[in-house]
């Protein structure tokens, strides 16, 4: 079994880029979007256990996101990410369904350590209900 | 006082509280001027009436005793008798009381003196041709008036005819004039205040402190009235108060006489004493006044001084709010450069970490390295914006340059408006500079743009647009936002403490308050527009400073 598919996204394109070729090192397949919208299409073609997501982003906004990727595709699990951490978001981020809310710079082997207990829930039986199955299928 | 606004506040009162109280003082004093001045003007009058009255009475009484006795005399007596001896013993009866008479004598019809008891020698005169006897051969009683006769002194005589065996013959006595003289010479009032008798051409009857017998009384009007008569005259340039009555024989006149200044006295020391207690009401009043305006003074200045405090609170914790709104921007856009360097690093670590390094992973090596260095410099911006714009000490009044202040502000605020997804776009057209301190000047423009950012925030095609022109005399910036716009129910409420629309934590509900007032302290107006559902445009008016040179040019 793989590490895990992940996507990654964020506006910062070069904090994306690097971010995919060091968990790619780490042995996930990763795939990489630069905004909210390119994400949701990425995902309606390809499921993921994973999604590293940044809060702010032009356009659509994490939290938009978020509720779509919740609806589209409930087994995959959301990693939030932001550069500044607001008092009362990381509770609305939880609320919203997203797995861990994570406060950037954030060291690798944390992501990492966060990334693996994501693709763990992912991966348990009965989680994402219906649509797990397309998920699991993979 | 402290200040100079307080200075005139304190005149102000002073001068309210003075009308307040000093327009009754003056009033009732008049009032009671008047009341007193008519009430003495009475007492005065009335005294002397009476003084008149009380006297003339007394003087006809003596005149008609003195001509009953004498016609007494005359009908009791025979000139026989008289002639005889008798003259003498009568004399000395009708002498007895107080020394009315001078001297007493007979007369035959033709004038001749028959006998005469008296001091002078008047035997062998003929009186045939004399003023009196001709009177008294014609009404047969006489009360002359004074005259020098034979003796060449003042004095006047009472005479009656006796008729007696187909021929008549007069008794005349003189009437002592110091006695008669004493019957009004009593009747003085202070100083000046007295009474004499006048004769129908105003030559004086009886003796006076003033005046002898037979001298010009000066008094005007001899026309003979009934009843008392008050008028004033001015006699050799005295004014006097002259009070008069008419005695029905003879034809005398009564004069009470005083000097106009010494009857109303006790008038002019009343006025004086008015004036003068007037005066220490009015200056009592003043004092008073000054010293209740001075405390109220010092309290509303007291009272200022507390709310200036209160306000400097209000700032500064306002100042401390839109800081810490304005570093969550900031935290967002220095984290994502760290978190890029972050990355970069564990990749560069990660290359480097597998022996032998490949040219390809060399060259992706110093492209994370040169990456880092772009984040670095990236960092650096920021930082370098905050603190040109933080680090500024509270600056005093000066002519400062807005444009230039926008212009940076704007800088700053994109940083924060780029992660909400609101553009900041800024219309600076010249202006000439304002006098005041950049600080107030930051707090006002970054509260604004910072209200503006958070209303456009989350709506598609969110802008802020800052804008600057001249407005006549004033400096207008704008700071326009096309966010949801404010009801008009809240309108009304936006510049009141505490009031925010914010979710908690984001706002205080100070920062409009706060530019409201620094806005005023400036000398300027803050004023609102805004549609619902079209957004929202504060706009800031400022004078521009005196003086001021050329507008200066600066581009957006």
């Amino acid at each position: 079994m793989s590490a895990g598919r992940v996507l990654v996204v964020d506006d910062e394109r070069d904090f994306s880029s690097t971010l995919s070729k060091v968990l790619s090192r780490r042995g996930y397949a990763v795939d990489t979007r630069f905004s909210g919208g390119a994400a949701l299409a990425a995902l309606a073609e390809t499921p993921f256990e994973a999604v590293v997501l940044d809060v702010r982003m032009p356009g659509m906004e994490g939290r938009e996101v978020l509720d779509a990727i919740r609806r589209a595709a409930p087994a995959t699990q959301v990693i939030l990410m932001t550069g500044d951490l607001s008092e009362g978001a990381e509770e609305a981020a939880r609320s919203g369904g997203a797995f861990a809310y994570l406060l950037k710079p954030t060291p690798i082997p944390n992501l990492v350590a966060v990334l693996d207990s994501a693709i763990a829930r992912a991966r348990e039986p009965g989680c994402g209900a219906s649509h797990a199955g397309p998920l699991r299928g993979r | 006082m402290i200040d100079e606004r307080y200075r005139g506040m304190f005149r102000s009162l002073v001068r309210r509280l003075l009308l307040v109280s000093i327009l009754p003082l003056l009033v009732t004093s008049i009032a009671n001027f008047l009341l007193f001045f008519s009430l003495n003007r009475s007492i005065v009058l009335e005294q002397q009436a009476a003084l008149v009255s009380y006297h003339r009475a007394s003087v006809e009484s003596f005149l008609l005793n003195i001509t009953a006795e004498l016609s007494t005399l005359a009908r009791t007596y025979s000139r026989e008798d008289l002639t005889r001896g008798d003259l003498e013993r009568v004399f000395r009866v009708i002498q007895q009381p107080a020394g009315v008479f001078t001297d007493i004598g007979i007369f035959d019809s033709a004038g001749n003196v028959v006998k005469y008891v008296g001091p002078y020698d008047l035997a062998g005169r003929n009186y045939r041709d004399a003023e009196w006897f001709t009177q008294v051969v014609e009404k047969g009683v006489l009360v002359s008036d004074t005259f020098l006769g034979f003796r060449g002194e003042p004095h006047f005589v009472v005479a009656v005819t006796r008729r007696e065996g187909g021929d008549f013959w007069i008794l005349r006595a003189t009437v002592n004039t110091d006695r008669f003289s004493s019957l009004v010479g009593g009747a003085r009032l202070g100083e000046t205040g007295e009474a004499f008798i006048v004769n129908s051409r105003g030559l004086t009857q009886t003796k006076t402190r003033s005046a002898a017998l037979l001298v010009a009384s000066g008094c005007p009007d001899l026309e003979p009235h009934a009843g008392i008569h008050v008028r004033r005259a001015t006699i050799g340039g005295i004014r006097y108060l002259l009070t008069t009555a008419w005695l029905e024989n003879p034809r005398w006149m009564l004069v009470f006489r005083q000097e106009e200044s010494e009857a109303f006295q006790f008038l002019t020391k009343a006025v004086i004493i008015g004036i003068v207690m007037t005066a220490v009401g009015v200056i009592g009043a003043g004092v008073l006044a000054a010293v209740v305006a001075r405390t109220q003074v010092r309290r509303i200045a007291r009272a200022d001084r507390e709310k200036e405090a209160l306000t400097q609170q209000l700032v500064a914790t306002g100042r401390i709010a839109a800081v810490g709104e304005m570093s969550a921007g900031l935290a967002h856009e220095i984290n994502n450069p760290l978190a890029t360097i972050d990355t970069l690093q564990t990749w560069i670590r990660d290359l480097a970490g597998s022996a032998p390094i490949s040219e390809a992973d060399r060259n992706e090596i110093l492209d994370s390295v040169s990456k880092i260095g772009e984040q670095v410099v990236r960092c650096k911006a920021i930082t370098q914006d905050l603190l040109k714009f933080a680090r500024r000490a509270e600056t005093a009044p000066a002519e400062a340059d807005l444009n230039a202040l926008l212009a940076e502000l704007a800088v700053i605020m994109r940083a924060r408006a780029r992660v909400e997804g609101v553009e900041v776009s800024t219309r600076l057209e010249p202006i000439p500079p304002v006098l005041a301190s950049l600080t107030k000047l930051q707090e006002i423009f970054m509260n604004l743009a910072n209200n503006a950012i958070d209303a456009a925030a989350g709506r598609p095609g969110a802008e802020v647009r800052i804008a600057s022109r001249l407005h006549g005399q004033s400096v207008c910036v704008e700071v326009a936002d096309n966010g949801p716009g404010i009801s008009a129910e809240v309108l009304p409420k936006i510049f009141l403490p505490f009031f925010t629309t914010k979710i908690a934590g984001r706002g205080t509900g100070l920062g409009l308050t706060i530019c409201q007032k620094l806005v005023s302290e400036l000398g300027g107006s803050l004023s609102v527009e805004s549609r619902e559902g079209a957004g929202t445009t504060m706009t800031v008016l400022l004078p521009a400073a005196p003086l001021a040179g050329l507008p200066k040019t600066e581009s957006a």
